[in-house]
């Protein structure tokens, strides 16, 4: 529906402790790299699309203003999305609903966050309610947690299969980062340090856990006309999908996760999906926890409710894997929130246009990339492929 | 953009402050224009809403709070930070895309549970060498005013009597947070601000929830006596740093010009019936004339004078009293909309201007010296 679009060009920081830069420099960085890509100038461009984590996160409001100049928007016509952690996949469907509407042939869509010059977890406490929630609430973990101790409870998953699982997750996605340019943490783990890593919240360990990252990604969403006319290999977009649900924690069912299942279905019928595991060739799943990935695969069909552990550790999501999750080391390894999103979708376009480099999937050509935000309450996908 | 997207419902309620809290707000105005349209939340596609984290009370990822309470629960919705008609511009293009049918489109800001609104604009200033020195919105007008009034001759007393006449206006709307007969003695004889703005001519700080329902031109016919239709609309960024940019020729006339030529609009003098614009400080309003070409570059101050904009006159500009009389920062914008519908329905009732309005404009802008523009036109 709407008219067909496509990503046309990404660029991202080299993501990591950036104090090199300046928040401006960081963003101008990933915008600069998208130009240099796809050939094109800022002249070219019909709108822009911004987009990051709550004004807390680096204590600046509003930041479409304070980049206008690294974002090269000055002049342009301008949105400012944000729905929390998956802002990125969200500032993606902005820049897709522009082009699809009719309303642009050519929009940059940027997701950035300097988390190193704030503090990510006060921050994320903020977002809970200030009355019952915020006291027991602490930043992300806790909730996590929670939801990775209700998963175990529900299936009734052993312990240490669901632990042993977590940790080859963990061992895995490290071990990819190695094989991306772009990626903060590259470190060798093994499947005892995962396991005895100093716990954060339980059962969530130290190496389950993702990083705080400096990065920014910058996209160009282009209509059919523009590809054509510009002759570049397109990722295009089959599917969108989102959906949010209650606001605190205790009001919904976070197992069986009716905002990530049906974000998924969304744009499986856009794409005509029918069995993902099957049909898709790659995902960026948003992990910035070795279990909740493990909980995304159940949610978005890539098998049945509480088996994931031992698909994991029989290999069916790594590289040589059945469908291969996270190459590029995932959120896990790299996590600039406000550009997380966005990040998984460019990986998403480099898989499916044939241009990830170390870390490409044989003859991908059709890509799932997911972002996940709130109170554990908001999922986003975006789904790309190399035909239209 | 010719009828493709109609605002088939419109619903407010403002004012200095309310004792319901945020989510009774909230969920009030959605009530309120799902029953104006006579559809249930099942009838609504998608959500998109409007606010700002920092003028949000101290809670962070806004949308997440509100999320149930605007109808949003286990939809596909998403969110514009800062100017709510970037709201109206996403709605409007997510049904354009014909992915939905219907769009709830809302705008909140509960500016009495927020500290000053230049306590959040300082927010806006890098922290390296802008926010030391204290740059403000209301700071970036008072230097922006003193330009105006130096290069073209404008006179404060031309300044003050946007003021006199938006306060006044307001006496006839009912959500009007600040209202009152003065006169420009008045306005120049209040508190003097930040020099050389005066207290009467800087907005208050509001509360505001607002929403509007957008519809596919079939949903439209089906559920709607009285479309009004977005027959255009466009946007502009300016540069950051206010010593960078010639504070007198911003992007307004870039937004505008989008919108019109969207619109089909070539003569915005001619065929512009009524306006509703964002003026926080009142000499903004003259400056946004010559923005949206209502008159030449310098002559805002000579076309107040002339009445052209006053209830009576050629373009009404602001008859429900403008930003100067309500001012809900964050959906301000989308404010503006809802009373060019009314206008265009001819459901104003005490503000309704004494003609016939086919064409109405809205216009939104934020950030230090207007750095951010919108503009929207709507019609029969």
């Amino acid at each position: 529906m709407g008219r067909p679009v496509a990503i046309i060009g990404v660029g991202q920081t080299k993501h990591g402790r950036r104090m090199d830069v300046s928040y401006p420099e960081l963003v101008r960085e990933a915008v600069v790299a998208v130009f240099n890509e796809t050939g094109l100038t800022p002249n070219d461009i019909d709108g822009v699309v911004s987009g990051t984590m709550p004004s807390m996160m680096e204590g600046i409001a509003l930041t479409h203003f304070y980049f206008a100049d690294a974002m090269q928007a000055a002049g342009k016509p301008i949105m400012k999305t944000e729905t929390c952690g998956s802002t990125g996949v969200s500032i993606a469907h902005t820049a897709y609903y522009w082009v699809a509407s009719g309303m642009a042939d050519l929009v940059l869509a940027v997701g950035h966050e300097k988390m190193n010059e704030g503090n990510s977890q006060a921050t994320m406490t903020t977002v809970a309610e200030p009355f019952y929630q915020r006291y027991f609430i602490s930043g992300a973990p806790g909730v996590f947690s929670m939801q990775s101790q209700m998963w175990m409870d529900r299936y009734n998953i052993p312990e240490e299969k669901i632990r042993d699982a977590a940790a080859f997750i963990s061992v895995t996605h490290h071990d990819d980062a190695f094989d991306n340019p772009y990626a903060h943490i590259k470190m060798k783990v093994t499947m005892d340090e995962v396991k005895n890593a100093r716990i954060i919240t339980y059962p969530v360990r130290l190496l389950d856990v993702c990083p705080n990252s400096d990065g920014a990604c910058a996209v160009i969403f282009a209509s059919k006309d523009m590809v054509k006319k510009l002759g570049r290999k397109p990722a295009w977009v089959k599917g969108v999908g989102y959906r949010g649900e209650e606001y605190f924690f205790g009001d919904s069912d976070k197992v069986v996760w009716e905002s990530a299942i049906q974000a998924a279905k969304q744009a499986y019928d856009q794409a005509g999906i029918k069995n993902p595991r099957k049909e898709l060739d790659v995902a960026e799943v948003y992990n910035p926890f070795t279990f909740q990935e493990m909980l995304f695969y159940e949610c978005f069909g890539f098998c049945e409710p509480g088996e994931s552990p031992d698909m994991v550790l029989k290999g069916t999501f790594t590289r040589k894997g059945e469908l291969p999750c996270d190459p590029s080391g995932g959120t896990l390894c790299t996590n600039p929130i406000g550009a997380t999103g966005l990040i998984r979708v460019a990986e998403a376009a480099l898989q499916v246009t044939g241009k990830a480099g170390d870390h490409q999937i044989p003859k991908a050509k059709l890509a799932l990339s997911h972002a996940m935000g709130g109170v554990d309450q908001f999922n986003g996908i975006m789904i790309l492929g190399s035909k239209l | 953009m010719a009828k493709q997207v109609a605002i088939v419902a419109v619903a407010q309620n403002a004012g200095a402050e309310s004792k319901d809290n945020f989510y009774d707000q909230a969920y009030a105005v959605t009530k309120e224009v799902l029953d104006k349209a006579g559809m249930t939340r099942d009838d609504i596609g998608t959500v998109i809403s409007a606010s700002s984290d920092v003028f949000h009370g101290g809670i962070s990822c806004a949308n997440s709070y509100y999320w149930e309470t605007t109808g949003a629960f286990l939809k596909n919705a998403s969110r514009q930070d800062g100017e709510s008609l970037f709201a109206l511009f996403y709605g409007a293009m997510r049904i354009m895309t014909g992915h939905y049918d219907t769009a709830l489109v809302i705008g909140l800001c509960k500016g009495s549970e927020n500290p000053s609104n230049d306590t959040c604009t300082l927010m806006y200033a890098d922290p390296f060498y802008q926010r030391g020195v204290g740059l403000t919105e209301t700071m970036a007008a008072a230097l922006q005013m003193r330009l105006y009034m130096e290069r073209y001759g404008v006179t404060e007393e031309q300044c003050a009597k946007v003021a006199v006449k938006n306060l006044g206006n307001g006496l006839r709307n009912p959500y009007a947070h600040k209202k009152g007969r003065y006169t420009v003695d008045d306005i120049l004889g209040s508190e003097r601000l930040i020099d050389p703005l005066t207290a009467l001519q800087v907005a208050p700080k509001s509360e505001g929830m607002v929403a509007l329902i957008l519809a596919s031109a079939k949903k439209a016919k089906e559920v709607a006596d009285k479309p009004v239709w977005i027959k255009g609309f466009g946007s502009s960024l300016d540069n950051y740093y206010v010593g960078d940019r010639d504070l007198l020729n911003g992007q307004l006339k870039n937004a505008a010009d989008r919108a019109y030529k969207m619109a089909g609009i070539t003569d915005p003098e001619k065929k512009i019936d009524v306006a509703e614009i964002t003026e926080p400080y009142a000499f903004q309003e003259l400056m946004w004339y010559e923005g949206l070409g209502f008159c030449k570059e310098g002559e805002g101050g000579r076309l107040m004078d002339s009445g052209f904009t006053g209830m009576n006159g050629r373009i009404p500009v602001n008859p429900s009293g403008g930003v100067l009389a309500n001012n809900p920062y964050v959906s301000r914008g989308l404010q503006r909309v809802v009373e060019a519908v009314l206008q265009i329905r001819g459901e104003a009732g005490e503000k309704q201007v004494p003609k016939t309005v086919k064409t109405a404009l809205a216009h939104g802008t934020h950030g230090y010296a207007g750095q951010c523009h919108a503009v929207a036109i709507l019609g029969r």
